[in-house]
């Protein structure tokens, strides 16, 4: 099929995680939570494949920017492999 | 009042003192300008996702305040002329705020100095811990 081959597991849900546990805050601090939504590259993974819905996406979106900027993620990772 | 958060890296060649001067310095700007610091968490020292100003490592602090905008303004401004500041970012956590409601936590800093200093205390002299114990247990001897 014309899926992508995925080098990493990525959480592919067809409920927002964040939706369904409202227990996790989505926080700039926590880069934890956040490399699960980039790639190994550093790219952020869109929401067709993470499943988040369009409120966590813009969220989490915000959150890696906010995480980029004070440098606890990287913007890019030049040398991956 | 505003409530704002500010995460900012200091230098990692820092020094105890430099942290302290640190956070006496920054917590200054807002409570001399009529802020009230909620919190100052020193984080530890991190490594950085890239390296700026050619540091790959720096510790991180978190202050949480109450303040009116301009502080913000000012707090920015000194930290990016002061050189042990590698990196800040301020985030507005909530408008209008009663500064009545939020209690000011500046011994909080102080408490978490001395627990560093527990720290080092107790990894610099096990001894004082021994001969504590020893002495105990010639008594139970005596006895
Ligand atoms: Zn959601």
């Amino acid at each position: 099929m014309a899926y992508r081959r995925r080098r990493r597991s990525f959480p592919r849900r067809k409920v927002c995680r964040f939706c369904a546990d409202s227990n996790v805050k989505i926080d700039y601090k926590d880069p934890k939570l956040l490399k699960y939504f980039i790639t190994e590259r550093g790219k952020i993974i869109p929401r067709r494949i993470s499943g988040n819905c369009a409120r966590h996406q813009r969220e989490i979106t915000m959150a890696i920017k906010r995480a980029r900027h004070i440098a606890l993620m990287p913007y890019t990772t030049i040398q991956p492999h | 009042m505003r409530r704002y958060e500010t995460l900012f890296i200091v230098t990692p060649d820092s020094s105890e003192e430099e942290l302290k001067a640190v956070a006496d310095k920054f917590q200054g700007v807002v409570t001399g300008m009529d802020g009230k610091v909620a919190s100052y968490d020193e984080q530890g020292k991190k490594s950085l996702a890239y390296n700026v100003k050619k540091q790959s490592k720096g510790y991180y602090v978190l202050m949480d305040y109450l303040a009116q905008a301009e502080v913000v303004a000012e707090l920015e401004r000194n930290m990016r002329l002061d050189d042990r500041i590698l990196k800040y970012l301020t985030v507005k956590l909530a408008d209008d705020v009663d500064p009545a409601s939020v209690e000011a936590v500046k011994p909080k800093p102080k408490k978490e100095a001395e627990k560093t200093e527990v720290a080092e205390e107790e990894a610099q002299s096990p001894e004082a811990q021994e001969s504590e114990e020893e002495e105990t247990e010639e008594e139970t001897e005596e006895e």
